[in-house]
């Protein structure tokens, strides 16, 4: 008699994928890209007087961050934290208050703390039950990092264009890999505490198009991971892909100018 | 005329940099003197700072400075990557090089408000989002130093020039210097995007790495990385730049002198 054991790939094994088939080092895409970026510019009407500044939040159509609740901000903001821990290696027991209390001790989340006293007792009790489920779904899904990946956390990237006329601001919560080996090896994950929907997948091409353009060559996957649900999509970075960005930021430059 | 070079921040671009700098002049004892002469002629009841950052800021001393993962990540990832040996990994140089801080502490070598000083006193968790922002810094540096090609030295410490009678230290922010037959070139790392006062940020450095280089000689250009843009930008190291980053710094020395008589008032 056999059995069948379904072994669910964790984000780390995603992430490597199969290093022999890994593509050489794109180095010409990003120079068409930039044109094509100053064509969008041009075409919206952005200058250097009134510059546009664009962030992954703003092509979160369905949820705007705007929209978004200062409990659904703050379980973004634990999370977040706790998957700087997760990558260092580092178990948490009860999330809330260990995060608060280092918050408190590093005293640069002055806002969280006055958000996290905002909530009522019941809120309060939700947010901590959440971030338990978060972080048990992120430790479950993450698998183990090795350190000569390199991994680093909540990356910054703020790439201008078209003379200072557009600028793309970005955060990817995981990045491993390096841009300078002569195959694609840079893979990035954006964790969100949302379900996995078709605004994911612009964000996804989102942080693509930003570390091209931030680095001159093309990264190897881009990934997101819900931490609700545990559900990820991992996709290959293509130039087509990457032409979709531009698209994605063209509908949203014209839709931010006119506003 | 000061020219303020743009490239990408790519090997190519980085090594046209390097490759095409030109001689670089030299600061006399006559410039050391007219600089402090200058620096004295604004008095002063404390000692005084000046670097790039308060250039960049147009004198303005912001809001002090205070310890946070963002402040040390430069300090300990800098340390950590220096102990690279065959099986570096910034994790575990982190690691350690907060442990030799946290033992520091504990032998009582560190001072009140010192980097050990204020690591004693976060738990755990505190301590591991303070290693996740240095692990940034240190892999920053490892990703800087195989762009550069391994022609890079990394240096460990800002190079600082004291004006006597002026209580007055200056400091040039350096974090690799390319050493040539020519003269070196020196890079420095930053966080964001170029503002509007990078040029005299870079022409503040320049100076006061000249100034604190004993024979005065300038880098032949001083570059400066901002990896999270993707640029770089570069100044020479021509008599006209160190002009300018001299003036700047005593401009930054007059607008703090006010700054604190208001308060004062």
């Amino acid at each position: 008699m056999s059995s069948l054991t379904l072994v669910r790939e964790t984000v780390a094994a995603a992430l490597r994928g199969t290093p022999e088939t890994r593509p050489l080092r794109d180095d010409a895409t990003a120079a068409g890209l930039r044109a094509e970026l100053a064509d969008v510019v041009f075409a919206c009407g952005a200058s250097t007087d009134h510059p546009l500044v664009l962030r992954s939040s703003a092509l979160r159509i369905d949820r705007g961050v705007a929209g978004a609740s200062s409990f659904a901000l703050l379980r973004g903001l634990y999370v977040a934290a706790a998957l700087r821990l997760l990558v260092n290696g580092h178990s948490m027991a009860n999330p809330l208050d260990e995060l608060s209390v280092a918050f408190d001790r590093l005293g640069s989340e002055g806002d969280v703390a006055a958000m996290l006293a905002q909530l009522s007792a019941d809120d309060r009790a939700r947010l901590e039950a959440e971030l338990r489920s978060h972080v048990s779904v992120l430790s479950r899904e993450l698998g183990t990092i090795p350190p000569n990946w390199r991994p680093r956390t909540m990356v910054r990237s703020a790439v201008v264009l078209a003379g200072g006329a557009l600028e793309l601001r970005d955060q990817v919560d995981l990045v491993v890999g390096t841009h300078l080996s002569p195959v694609a090896s840079l893979a990035l994950l954006d964790v969100t505490t949302s379900p996995l929907g078709p605004d994911a997948e612009r964000v996804m091409r989102y942080h693509a198009l930003v570390s091209t353009l931030r680095t001159g060559s093309l990264p190897l996957r881009t990934a997101m991971l819900s931490s609700a649900t545990g559900e990820r999509w991992t996709v290959d970075v293509t130039p087509e892909l990457l032409h979709r960005a531009v698209a994605d930021i063209a509908s949203c430059s014209t839709m931010a100018v006119a506003a | 005329m000061s020219t303020l070079w743009q490239r990408r921040c790519t090997a190519t671009d980085i090594a046209d940099l390097v490759a095409l700098a030109p001689a670089g002049d030299r600061l006399d004892a006559t410039h050391r003197d007219a600089f402090g002469a200058r620096l004295r002629s604004i008095p002063t009841m404390e000692s005084r700072r000046l670097d790039a950052w308060m250039v960049e800021h147009g004198g303005h001393a912001g809001r002090g400075f205070v310890w946070s993962p963002t402040t040390a990540r430069r300090i300990i990832g800098t340390l950590a990557y220096s102990r690279q040996h065959a099986a570096w990994s910034a994790n575990a140089a982190v690691r350690d090089e907060i442990a030799d801080q946290l033992a520091s502490f504990a032998r009582g070598y560190t001072r009140l408000g010192s980097l050990g000083h204020w690591l004693s006193g976060l738990d755990a968790v505190a301590l591991s989002l303070v290693e996740s922002e240095a692990v940034n810094w240190a892999l920053q540096l490892l990703d800087v130093a195989e762009l550069l090609g391994g022609s890079a030295t990394l240096e460990t410490t800002d190079g600082y020039y004291h004006v006597a009678g002026a209580q007055t230290t200056v400091r040039a922010r350096r974090d690799f210097t390319i050493n040539g037959p020519e003269g070196r070139v020196i890079l420095r790392i930053r966080s964001g995007r170029p503002g509007k006062s990078a040029g005299p940020g870079l022409r503040a450095d320049l100076v006061a790495d000249a100034l604190a280089t004993p024979d005065g000689q300038a880098a032949r250009r001083f570059i400066g990385l901002w990896p999270e843009a993707g640029l770089a930008l570069a100044v020479d190291g021509t008599m006209d730049n160190l002009r300018s980053g001299a003036r700047d710094l005593v401009r930054a020395a007059v607008v703090q002198r006010r700054e604190r008589l208001t308060k004062a008032a």
